[in-house]
C-alpha cells in the first residue's frame, strides 16, 4: 500500500481526506473524529441540556439517519434526556415507502421511540395529490407543509428541541440561495432559539460535518444503504448551487464555511436591531406568523385554486 | 480495470495507473457527487487504480 493511501493517524488504509487540511483518516478515526466533531457542536451552541426531550426529524435519509447514529452514541453521557424520532410521511409514492421503512427499521434496532405523521392526517391529503399542477413549485410546499408536521408531532408529545439533519453543505447552499433570491428576512431568521411565537429551539448537530463525511461514515458503519431519490428532486437552484459550491471548495477551500461565517456575522447585527412587526397569530389557523396569514395557510389556498 | 457506475453499468477501461479522481473526469462523472470503493474498500478519489483494479462509485444524494 502506498504511503498517502494510509491513515494520517495509523496505519490503516484512508477512507476520506479532508477537504481543507489533506488530513486522510481511516474508518476508525473518522468515526472518533465525526463523533468528536458533532459533541463540541453540540456543547458550544449548548443544544443540549439535561433533561431535554429531543424530537428528532427522521426521514430515513442519509443525514437525519447519521444524526440519529450520533445522538444515541452521545446519549448516555447527558442526563434525562430523551430522544424521539419523528418521521413525516408526505406521501410521494415510489419513494417514501422505502424510507419510511428505513426509518421504522433504525428506530426497532435501536430501542428509539418513533412516531410516524403524515400529510394526509394533517392537510387531507397526500402531497401527490396535494401538488396536481403545482409541481415546479413542490419543494417549497413540501418544506413548508414539512414544518409544519414536524412542529405539531414535536408540540404533542411534548419536546423541548426540535433536531435537524442538515450538514454544513445544505447550510451554506441555503445562505447562497437567499442571496441569490434576495430573501435578506430569510437570510437573517435564526431558528435556533424557535421560529417566532413557538418555544421549540431548533438545533443542527450536523452543522460542521460535509455531506461526503456523512455518507463515507454511514458506509463505514455499515448503514449505507442504496435509497432511491425525490421523484421531485431538490430545487434547480439548490442544485446548480451545490455544484458551483463544489467547484468552489476544490481550488477556494473553506469557501462553505466562510459562507456560513458571514451569515452568522449578519444575524448578529440583525438581531441586535428591533424587530419589525409585532408578532400575530394567523386568522386561519392560529398559529404564530408574520402577517396575518401565515406560510402554511397561504400555500394550502394557492393549492386548492 | 473494471469502474461500476453508480447506476450499475459497467465500464472497462485500460490498465494504466491513474488517479480515481482523473478517471472519473474522463468518464464525465463528477468526483464531488461519489464516493469510492476500490477492491471493495472505501478510498479517497486521489488514490491510484490500476490494472485488475474494481472501482464502484456509490452515488452521494442530495436530501435525506
Ligand atoms: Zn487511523
Ligand atoms: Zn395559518
Amino acid at each position: 500500500m502506498a504511503i498517502e493511501d494510509k491513515c494520517s493517524l495509523c496505519n490503516e488504509p484512508a477512507v476520506i481526506r479532508g477537504s481543507e487540511n489533506g488530513t486522510r483518516l481511516c474508518g476508525s478515526h473518522l468515526v472518533l473524529d465525526l463523533e468528536g466533531r458533532v459533541q463540541k457542536n453540540i456543547a458550544e451552541h449548548c443544544m443540549v441540556s439535561s433533561g431535554d426531550h429531543i424530537a428528532l426529524a427522521l426521514s430515513g435519509g442519509k443525514d437525519s439517519t447519521a444524526l440519529l447514529l450520533f445522538l444515541h452514541h452521545l446519549q448516555p453521557a447527558w442526563h434525562g434526556v430523551k430522544i424521539t424520532a419523528i418521521t413525516v410521511d408526505e406521501g410521494i409514492s415510489g419513494y417514501r415507502e422505502e424510507t419510511v421503512m428505513a426509518a421504522k427499521n433504525l428506530t426497532e434496532h435501536l430501542g428509539v421511540s418513533h412516531h410516524i405523521h403524515s400529510f394526509s392526517d394533517y392537510f387531507g391529503d397526500d402531497l401527490d395529490t396535494l401538488l396536481k399542477g403545482h409541481e415546479q413549485r413542490a419543494c417549497t410546499i413540501c418544506g413548508v407543509l414539512r414544518r409544519r408536521v414536524l412542529t405539531e408531532a414535536a408540540r404533542k408529545i411534548g419536546a423541548t428541541k426540535l433536531a435537524t439533519g442538515h450538514n454544513r453543505d445544505d447550510e451554506a447552499q441555503s445562505v447562497l440561495m437567499n442571496v441569490l433570491r434576495g430573501d435578506l428576512a430569510r437570510l437573517v431568521q435564526d431558528s435556533s432559539s424557535g421560529s417566532p411565537g413557538s418555544f421549540l429551539p431548533r438545533i443542527k448537530p450536523l452543522l460542521t460535518i460535509t455531506e461526503r463525511e456523512v455518507v463515507t461514515y454511514l458506509f463505514v458503519r455499515n448503514y449505507c444503504t442504496d435509497l432511491p431519490e425525490c421523484p421531485y428532486t431538490v430545487s434547480a437552484l439548490r442544485l446548480e448551487i451545490r455544484e458551483m459550491l463544489e467547484e468552489l471548495e476544490s481550488w477556494c477551500p473553506g469557501a462553505r464555511d466562510a459562507l456560513i461565517r458571514s451569515r452568522d456575522g449578519m444575524r448578529r447585527y440583525a438581531s441586535s436591531l428591533a424587530r419589525s412587526g409585532a408578532l400575530q397569530v394567523c386568522r386561519e389557523c392560529g398559529e404564530p406568523c408574520s402577517g396575518e396569514i401565515c406560510q402554511v395557510c397561504k400555500i394550502l389556498a394557492s393549492l386548492r385554486h | 480495470m473494471q469502474v461500476i457506475l453508480p447506476d450499475k453499468s459497467v465500464r472497462t477501461l485500460p490498465g494504466d495507473p491513474l488517479p480515481v479522481a482523473q478517471i472519473l473526469m474522463s468518464l464525465g462523472i463528477k468526483p464531488s457527487g461519489v464516493i469510492v470503493v476500490k477492491n471493495g474498500c472505501l478510498v479517497p478519489d486521489d488514490v491510484l487504480a490500476r490494472g485488475d483494479d474494481q472501482i464502484r462509485l456509490i452515488r452521494i444524494a442530495h436530501g435525506g
